[in-house]
């Protein structure tokens, strides 16, 4: 919403710059998102005289003017013109050196340019003398502009053209239709700075004496929808451009003028709020209006050109003989006013806001007027604001003001009474306000209070709230009223409660945590990554994908049903910026779609999950004095796992080892904790890359963080270290390549009797001087005695008896260190 | 009767004498070799005369045997003293290192900016007794718009602002409904923080993202007022952007609070003069708050009389932008690990 400066304080006696009343209708929660000083691009531009026209000696086509800038005739500045239409005597717009000219007509894209003092074919030249191209008002650039005679030498042009306004852009929140116009902004700067409001005086035209309801009948037929319908008549109107102050507001606010009495309508809306729509009187058949719901399929041209298909829910204003306008959003060009017009109908109606938002919506049309209409404007202004714009029409564009006004409004709309405490305001409040205070508020921005009942604990007032604020239902809704008016920053920062544990519920994310701060500790980089993917590759990962009815775009159109996207969306993004090398992790959710009957999902048959993603690819470390590089391999990738969950307290898990991989990876391991599949590692697959474009190998991990949670917080225990030295003793095996360490590993342990407690693969070995199809083994056992220091024979019998238990499941043979 | 009578006690003091001569011409380790040979083994001069004693009166062993021992140890410790500076003398003849090469690096991981932003709201506010929840983000259209005060008809429920999965069903718009979901499972007191990811339908640009995360804060007891709501937020600006910030507060609009409000603190880029990053106003918005609508404790069955509550939220995205100066939201999202290495 664009508010004028100079019009605002029309309305109120303010007095202060610009910056200030900014700032008051900011604290008065109207947020000024941006000041706009509007002549700025004049700076330097002032009214002349041309006092001397003279021939250049030199140049057929220039002038040597010596130009008045200020009082004093003795300091005219010598111009040289080009213009033909320079003369002496003239008042013309002047741009001093220094003025940036804001467009160039000799430069094809009119680039500004900054004057300067020059001499032209040997003629000094102290300014120029301006067009209204250059200038930036208007597109003549064939001569210079020639101000009126009335004009004052040395005003600056921006003051005589009406533009030395600053216009406030003001962020209306939803709640506050009234100060869509000038007089509901004026009403709060006064209300704030104790000021008077001014309201705009009626304007007094004698009327004619024709009655209006001798050529005009309104009915309206959907009084639910259109529970106020006014009309007036004018007649013998000139249709012709409006007066400059009226272009330069409209300007000013954003509208574009078109004529006089469309311009009129358009002030008194952004006046009063009011919004006003005017009709050619000859172009409305049978003398008649006609308020009536559209009928199915029924076509319309708006104003716009634009063909609409109406459904019935839609109000629209007829005539005797075809639909007009579409009630509160745009009039139709079969009624426009044009050149030809002489007599007009100026409609100014209050329409229900639900149903012109549905018709706007439905139409894909947002106009001024349906804004305005569908947030609630005052029902009843219509008829001040109504012959406020007829008394301007008669005076811009001459006419006769038909006697009467026609005033469709069977069911009164009243003002709302509520009731307001006292003792509750100050309780929401946390102030200590009293009855004058709170009366004084409120009367303020026109709400008439009364005391309803006092007693020695309340006072309660019955506070009657104007039509124009639709937006007050009850008593919280004044409680704020008061809290603006007071001024949020004179209420105190207050932290009175003690801080109270009692039924509190502390969530920890012990897990979530732990892992974050382990994977920065190990040189990950955490990423977060978009949830919305694009289809296609979302069914790859899952069937049960959740879309999106109405997504930006393809690439972001499901919820992502796995991380493994994400995650490879940031190696191949990594990839093309230059880094290959990547250690990522992500915490993030999974979105599938399931059984709306199944599981507990706080919105049935959508399940969330959140989940941690790891990925690695390219070079584990890279080549230093010290290290040779090494690209990682499934190996690393498990190690992380292994060590991660070993970080936080968990030690349930159990990996799976598949006999074959999926399509999307290769080399996988299952992760099962506390016996519940949880996730996988592995090598992503050489078509997975391919989608994504990937170069280098990947591996990854995915895990429910859901499953190690329902673990609750678990605690290492303590156990006794051992007093007694601990023996460690290797033992290496040539068993058949086939058999998994892992097995081997379990079997040791089965068999190594309650003292052995770690046993560590230290080699693994193939090729030369071993058999084909064998391989060794080397496994560390660390004995841990309880009771007393283990004699050499007992470790040697826990060993053979080892080896032999080994021997026998997996043919395997003892092989001498 | 002394023992200087003795021939013994002279050689002991001849000895000592010797001693102190040789050790000043010890310059070597086979110098050093000598010394020791000479005097401190089990044949040198020391255990000569300590031979010799034998052969002494016994009324004279004790005086003498006293100057023997204190010999042995003088020269011992000469040796010592000796040893000790040989010794550090051939460690400085060793090769040092280049110690200018590069120590052997352990990795250096990071947390995205977002997360560390979370993370320190989340520490003040839970210091300050608020706990934390979560809810979904796929939500229902009564918890995201209906329960918190939205008309049927609020634009905000508009196909142009927010996804939908199906007429009912939406990305949540703001971390508000879970304000819903908590007052649902739970009597007041309630004191939690809801930080959460969320949705809206807006072209993505370098100031605006279609997804990003808010952090939403909830009081609800029986006497909690607006001027406490200002004592917290401000509590909490003074902790999070430094105690020396200026603030205010301006009226709002949100539908879910009664009376609402924004914050605005001194912008912390310029201190206030104005820069590209305030708009040139000096001030930069924070946070949006108010307290609880009385409609909104209606619908999850609480008594509008008998509590009160405030309610804020922030937009998380934002303010990590401002306190790192990164210059467009979508890097926050691109997951460069050139970008994110340097947080």
């Amino acid at each position: 919403m664009r508010i004028s400066f100079n019009w605002l304080r029309r309305y109120v006696g303010f007095t202060s710059t610009s910056e200030d009343a900014a700032q008051i209708i900011t604290s008065a929660g109207l947020e000024v998102e941006k000041i706009e000083p509007l002549g700025k691009h004049l700076d330097r531009f002032v009214v002349g005289e041309v006092i001397a026209a003279e021939k250049h000696p030199n140049a057929d086509k220039l002038t040597v003017c010596q130009v008045r800038v200020e009082g004093d005739s003795f300091n005219a500045l010598q111009i040289v013109c080009g213009a033909p239409n320079v003369r002496e005597g003239q008042k013309v717009a002047v741009g001093l050196v220094g003025a940036t000219v804001p467009r160039n007509q000799h430069d094809a894209n009119g680039k500004p340019f900054v004057l300067t003092k020059v001499k032209l074919r040997g003629v000094e030249s102290n300014g120029m003398i301006c067009s209204e191209y250059e200038l930036g008002i208007g597109d003549d650039a064939q001569g210079i502009l020639v101000l009126d005679g009335n004009a004052v030498v040395g005003t600056t042009l921006a003051r005589h053209l009406g533009l030395d306004d600053t216009v406030f852009e003001i962020g209306v929140t939803p709640n506050r239709p009234d100060c869509l116009n000038h007089i509901g902004v004026a009403r709060e700067l006064a209300a704030a700075t104790g000021a008077q409001l001014i309201f705009p005086e009626e304007i007094n035209r004698a009327e004619a004496r024709e009655e209006i309801s001798q050529h005009l009948t309104v009915s309206v037929k959907n009084t639910a929808d259109c529970p106020r319908y006014s009309a007036v008549m004018i007649s013998d109107v000139r249709i012709g451009p409006s007066p400059s102050w009226l272009q330069n507001f409209l300007k000013a606010v954003g509208v574009r003028p078109i004529n006089n009495v469309v311009d009129v309508t358009n002030f008194v809306m952004y006046e009063l709020g009011q919004p006003l729509h005017a009709f050619d009187y000859q172009r409305i058949a049978g003398k008649k209006i006609v308020v009536q719901n559209a009928t199915k399929g029924q076509r319309f041209i708006t104003l716009d050109g634009k063909e609409h298909k109406l459904s019935e829910n839609m109000l629209m204003i007829c005539d005797a003989e075809k639909a007009v306008a579409v009630a509160g959003v745009m009039g139709g060009l079969n009624s426009e006013i044009s050149e030809k017009t002489t007599s007009i109908v100026l409609e100014s109606a209050y329409f229900s806001p639900t149903s012109i938002r549905r018709t706007s919506k439905q139409l894909g049309l947002s106009t001024d007027a349906s804004q305005r209409f569908e947030r609630g404007i005052d029902p009843n202004g219509t008829v001040i604001a109504v012959r406020r714009a007829a008394a301007l029409i008669a005076e811009f564009a001459g006419g006769k003001i038909l006697a009467g006004v026609i005033d469709i409004y069977p069911k009164e709309i009243s003002a709302r009474e509520i009731l307001l405490r006292i003792s509750r305001t100050n309780k929401i409040l946390g102030t200590d306000l009293n009855a004058a205070d709170i009366e004084k508020y409120l009367s303020s921005i026109a709400i008439q209070v009364k005391m309803e009942s006092t007693s020695a604990a309340d006072s309660i007032f019955v506070c009657t709230v104007p039509t124009f604020r639709p937006d007050l239902l009850e008593e919280i809704d004044l409680i704020e009223e008061v809290a603006r008016l007071h001024g949020y920053n004179n209420i105190e920062d207050k932290m009175v409660s003690a801080i109270d544990f009692r039924n509190m519920h502390v969530t920890i994310a012990p897990v979530a945590d732990a892992a974050r701060s382990w994977f920065e500790a190990n040189g990950f980089h955490e990423t977060i990554s978009n949830s919305m993917i694009d289809a296609t590759t979302a069914e790859i990962f899952s069937p049960h994908t959740v879309r999106i009815l109405n997504p930006l775009s393809n690439e972001m159109s499901v919820m992502r049903p796995s991380l493994l996207p994400s995650m490879l969306q940031n190696i191949f993004f990594n990839q093309n910026h230059g880094t290959k090398d990547l250690r990522l992790f992500e915490i993030g959710k999974i979105y599938e779609q399931r059984g709306a009957n199944g599981g507990n999902d706080p919105v049935p048959g959508f399940h969330e999950e959140e989940r941690l993603g790891i990925c690695i690819s390219g070079k584990k470390q890279l080549r230093t004095w010290y290290n040779e590089d090494r690209i990682v391999d499934i190996f690393d990738i498990k190690g992380i796992v292994e060590s991660l969950f070993l970080k936080i307290l968990l030690d349930k898990i159990r990996f799976i080892y598949y006999d074959s991989s999926s399509s999307l990876t290769v080399q996988t391991i299952g992760i099962e904790i506390n016996g519940t599949y949880s996730g996988y590692l592995g090598k992503v697959s050489s078509t997975l890359l391919q989608r994504f474009q990937i170069e280098n190998d990947v591996y990854v991990a995915e895990i429910n963080l859901a499953s190690i949670k329902e673990q609750g917080r678990s605690f290492k225990q303590f156990f006794q270290l051992s007093k007694f030295p601990s023996v460690l003793r290797d033992l290496a095996f040539l068993v058949p390549k086939k058999i998994f360490v892992h097995d081997i590993e379990t079997e040791i342990f089965k068999s190594g009797g309650s003292l052995l407690k770690q046993v560590t693969l230290f080699d693994v070995y193939e090729g030369k001087n071993l058999p084909e199809n064998v391989k060794s083994v080397a496994f560390s056992l660390h004995f841990v005695p309880e009771e007393k220091t283990l004699t050499d024979s007992e470790i040697d019998a826990a060993t053979t008896k080892i080896a032999e238990a080994i021997g026998l499941k997996f043919g395997a043979e003892l092989r001498r260190m | 009767m002394t023992a200087l009578k003795y021939p013994l006690a002279s050689e002991i003091a001849a000895l000592m004498k010797a001693a102190e001569t040789r050790s000043a011409e010890v310059h070597s380790v086979d110098d050093l070799e000598k010394f020791r040979v000479e005097f401190l083994a089990r044949k040198g001069g020391i255990a000569e005369l300590f031979d010799k004693l034998k052969a002494v009166p016994n009324d004279q062993k004790p005086v003498l045997g006293k100057e023997l021992n204190k010999l042995r140890s003088h020269v011992e410790s000469l040796f010592e003293a000796m040893h000790h500076r040989l010794n550090s003398q051939s460690k400085k003849e060793e090769e040092i290192p280049d110690l200018t090469l590069p120590g052997r690096a352990l990795p250096v991981g990071t947390l995205h900016p977002i997360t560390q932003t979370l993370n320190d709201i989340a520490a003040i506010f839970t210091s300050m007794g608020f706990a934390v929840a979560n809810g979904p983000e796929i939500e229902d259209d009564y918890h995201n718009f209906e329960a918190l005060n939205f008309p049927p008809d609020h634009p905000a429920r508009d196909m142009q602002d927010t996804f939908f999965i199906s007429e009912k069903v939406l990305l949540r718009t703001h971390t508000s409904p879970v304000q819903i979901r908590v007052m649902e499972h739970q009597q007041p007191p309630i004191r939690v923080i809801m930080p959460g990811r969320v949705y809206r339908n807006e072209a993505i640009s370098a100031r605006s993202l279609s997804q990003f995360h808010q952090v939403e804060g909830l009081y609800v007891d029986r006497n909690v007022t607006f001027s406490e709501l200002k004592g917290t937020l401000v509590a909490f600006a003074k902790e999070f952007y430094g105690s020396n910030i200026k603030y205010k507060f301006r009226p709002s609009f949100f539908p879910f609070t009664e009376p609402s409000l924004e914050m605005d603190i001194t912008c912390f880029i310029c201190s206030g003069k104005g820069c590209p990053m305030c708009k040139r106003t000096g001030w930069l918005e924070i946070l949006g708050a108010g307290m609880v609508h009385p409609n909104v404790f209606r619908k999850v069955g609480y008594d509008s009389e008998s509590v009160t509550g405030f309610a804020f939220g922030m937009g998380i995205e934002r303010t990590t932008v401002l306190r790192h100066g990164i210059p467009d939201l979508r890097m926050l999202l691109e997951n460069d690990v050139k970008f994110l290495e340097q947080f």
